[in-house]
């Protein structure tokens, strides 16, 4: 039972990264990312391809890096553009480069993908057995990035792209400067992807095309919006329970005989929108909502000092 | 009712932590019970491949059920059958053979339709000591290192190439173009068929590959149909042929059709979807079960479908079940590791040939030397564990029905 958990725990927590990443572009800056599975797959194939010749850590970095500046590229290329029109070439953006890593052969070995990609530590996995090693290198990867992000969203980037996701033009007569904070935002958010991807390669030592389906960024968004918008600590509740509701409804054809392994399969999936369409109706901030100062809070406190 | 906010002391919460484990033991004994002896399957219900899956599932059943019904194994005790869906995913797959493994404690995981699922699943599955049956057919998959615990159902890519270009010189084609859909199954295929297209004397003019989940084929039916070569070999999956036969319908081309059984036949499912006007004049292959034996007829017949069905799939998911129970009966043991070894013993020549498991696992008690012969294959393995003497079966598809046209090995 407990390998089985520690696979489950890996996987929220690669999960969880892309949910974070989704969480800095859409949550807090408003910027909507339809592509997320593109970058994931990025820093997957990056990862794959030069982690035998430049070793895992430099790998990694190199997987974050390159995804981010993609990130910005397509970020600079579209981010002028409206809610829906940028979620409309991030579509066209995750689309593409599943079909570039499928068609170009020669680069990703196409369709048959790549097989025995090395974990980090191999010889300290063969001491202690099982995945034991990588899921706690795995949580220190997740630790990094939530500190990281938990501070930039308390900064004055955090504040300011908040400002810019609820009233763009205000922010911009403020003398923020829009442009350049969602550019960044966009290569920040990247650059985490990229190293879920990575986490991906490493955990599942073998990558392919199909895992880099559309159903990858719906996951996002559905951690996203369970865990509430904005909200890092909320967004790794949402991952949890999306990724507890997945596993878990394996379990019911275990203890309720009358629902059959092929029914099941069909109900899973929807099940989970059920789950999404209650919470959105009985609960539309999320299961942990995003921190709100009221004015009050701010006008309160001179008078307290008097 | 109280105001106050459920807010648990530093000790309420160690407790409930504490109290965790118990939790998992008290659900343990439900999950894997030690009288009943485990095996798993990982088949593909849902996602793009989700048509095959049901047909697997009702085959496995079917033999748990009679080996249960006959008395179980390893001296009474009871097979119990886990299945989970693959969802038509590497990643799921893994999850899913984890939990096999790990919840179920399963002696062996078997099924896996796609080459990436299982390609992603064995070296979960090899690290646990456990079996890892496929019904794909990537070559990739029993290269490398498999401690002889891999064993393939399916013909391997490599096999389905060059019994393709046969097919071929049968038809008296020469110049011939290939029209395949990107995936693993497929793409291991092609250059296996231009080689032995070459030596047979023809030629591939050229190739066209599609994405999976295309909006329309147009433009690839055309492609290669246009010219007129002698023939064309289509290599796809169910739901493409469906969208590809009609486009060659619809263009009234001339050149001759040769495609994959798991496309232009399905079990039967093809004809169904397509009608018979449009399936007319259609060659397909695929490996070939032990067609004229009576007990593939019962089999055809236990899964309910029309007399003279080609099962592809169901079959290696009826041989797995089947291979596995007698292993362990031989080798007296649900140890994985140790019935590994009884494998060959039970379905490799010499030995008496049977194909009932009923009958089998009689004969395996009695201490007889016995040669399986399953109901996709005769279940003969080399030593990477890849299925030894694959012959396939032609049809053609006549009047709304598949009639057949060759034998090839």
């Amino acid at each position: 039972m407990i390998p089985y958990l520690i696979t489950i725990a890996i996987l929220v927590i690669i999960a969880a990264l892309i949910g974070l990443a989704l969480n800095l572009q859409w949550g807090l800056a408003g910027l909507v990312n339809f592509g997320v599975v593109g970058f994931v797959a990025i820093g997957a194939y990056t990862t794959a391809l030069t982690a035998p010749s430049i070793g895992w850590l430099p790998a990694m970095i190199l997987a974050a890096l390159i995804a981010a500046a993609l990130s910005a590229g397509l970020a600079l290329l579209s981010i002028r553009l409206e809610e829906n029109y940028l979620a409309i070439i991030t579509i066209g953006f995750g689309e593409a480069v599943r079909l570039v890593i499928l068609n170009e052969g020669w680069l990703t070995n196409g369709a048959l993908g790549i097989a025995n990609i090395q974990r980090p530590f191999a010889s300290l996995t063969e001491q202690f057995g099982g995945d034991i090693v990588f899921v706690i290198f795995a949580i220190g990867v997740l630790a990094v990035v939530f500190v990281a992000l938990e501070g930039w969203t308390r900064a004055p980037f955090g504040r300011a792209l908040r400002a810019i996701r609820d009233d763009a033009t205000i922010s911009a007569a403020l003398g923020k400067p829009v442009f350049a904070l969602r550019v960044r935002a966009f290569a920040i958010g990247g650059a985490v992807m990229g190293l879920a991807g990575a986490l991906q390669a490493f955990y599942l030592t073998y990558i392919d095309p199909s895992q880099f389906s559309a159903i990858v960024t719906s996951y996002a968004f559905m951690a996203v919006i369970a865990g509430g918008r904005g909200s890092n600590v909320g967004l790794l509740v949402g991952a949890g329970s999306i990724m507890a509701l997945l596993e878990g409804t394996r379990f019911l054809k275990d203890f309720i005989s009358v629902i059959d392994g092929v029914q099941l399969s069909a109900l899973r999936l929807g099940l989970i929108g059920v789950g999404i369409i209650l919470q959105l109706i009985l609960r539309p901030q999320g299961l942990v909502p995003e921190a709100r100062r009221k004015a009050a809070d701010v006008l309160a406190k001179p008078r307290e000092a008097a | 009712m109280s105001e106050r906010s459920f807010s648990p002391s530093r000790r309420t919460v160690l407790a409930g932590l504490g109290s965790l484990p118990l939790g998992f033991s008290l659900g343990a004994p439900v999950l894997a019970q030690a009288v009943d002896v485990p095996i798993g399957m990982v088949l593909p219900f849902s996602g793009a491949t989700g048509a095959y899956g049901p047909a697997m599932k009702q085959a496995a059943e079917l033999v748990v059920a009679k080996v249960n019904n006959a008395g179980g194994i390893l001296g009474g005790r009871k097979v119990k059958l886990i299945i989970e869906d693959s969802e038509t995913s590497a990643t799921a797959s893994v999850a899913a053979s984890k939990k096999l493994l790990e919840v179920d404690k399963v002696e062996m995981v078997g099924g896996f339709w796609g080459s990436p699922e299982a390609l992603a699943a064995k070296p979960v599955i090899l690290a646990s000591d456990k079996v890892q049956m496929l019904s794909c057919a990537a070559d990739a998959v029993t290269e490398g290192e498999t401690k002889g615990l891999i064993y393939r159902l399916q013909a391997r890519s490599s096999q389905w190439g060059p019994a393709g270009a046969k097919v071929m010189d049968k038809l008296g084609a020469k110049k011939v173009a290939v029209l395949a859909q990107q995936n693993p199954f497929v793409v291991a295929m092609i250059e296996p068929f231009k080689a032995e297209m070459a030596k047979l004397g023809g030629e591939v003019v050229e190739v066209v590959m599609y994405n999976p989940d295309q909006a329309s084929y147009r433009a690839e039916v055309e492609k290669v149909f246009s010219p007129s070569y002698d023939a064309v070999f289509c290599l796809p999956l169910l739901t493409d042929f469906v969208s590809i036969s009609k486009e060659i319908y619809r263009g009234g081309f001339e050149s001759k059709v040769v495609a994959l059984g798991t496309g232009a036949d399905a079990e039967g499912k093809f004809i169904q979807s397509v009608g018979p006007e449009v399936a007319e004049g259609i060659y397909h292959l695929q490996p070939s079960p032990p067609i004229d034996s009576p007990s593939y007829a019962k089999f055809v017949q236990e899964m309910g479908a029309p007399e003279g069905t080609v099962f592809l799939f169901a079959g290696n998911a009826w041989d797995q079940a089947c291979i596995a129970i007698l292993a362990m009966e031989h080798a007296k043991t649900q140890e994985a590791a140790v019935w590994t070894k009884s494998v060959r013993e039970v379905c490799n020549p010499p030995g008496e040939p049977v194909d009932d498991i009923v009958q089998a696992l009689a004969m395996v008690r009695e201490g007889k030397k016995i040669n399986f012969n399953g109901a996709g294959s005769t279940c003969d393995f080399d030593d990477a564990g890849n299925s030894l003497n694959r012959t396939f079966y032609v049809q053609l598809i006549k009047d709304g029905k598949n009639t057949p046209f060759a034998v090839v090995s």
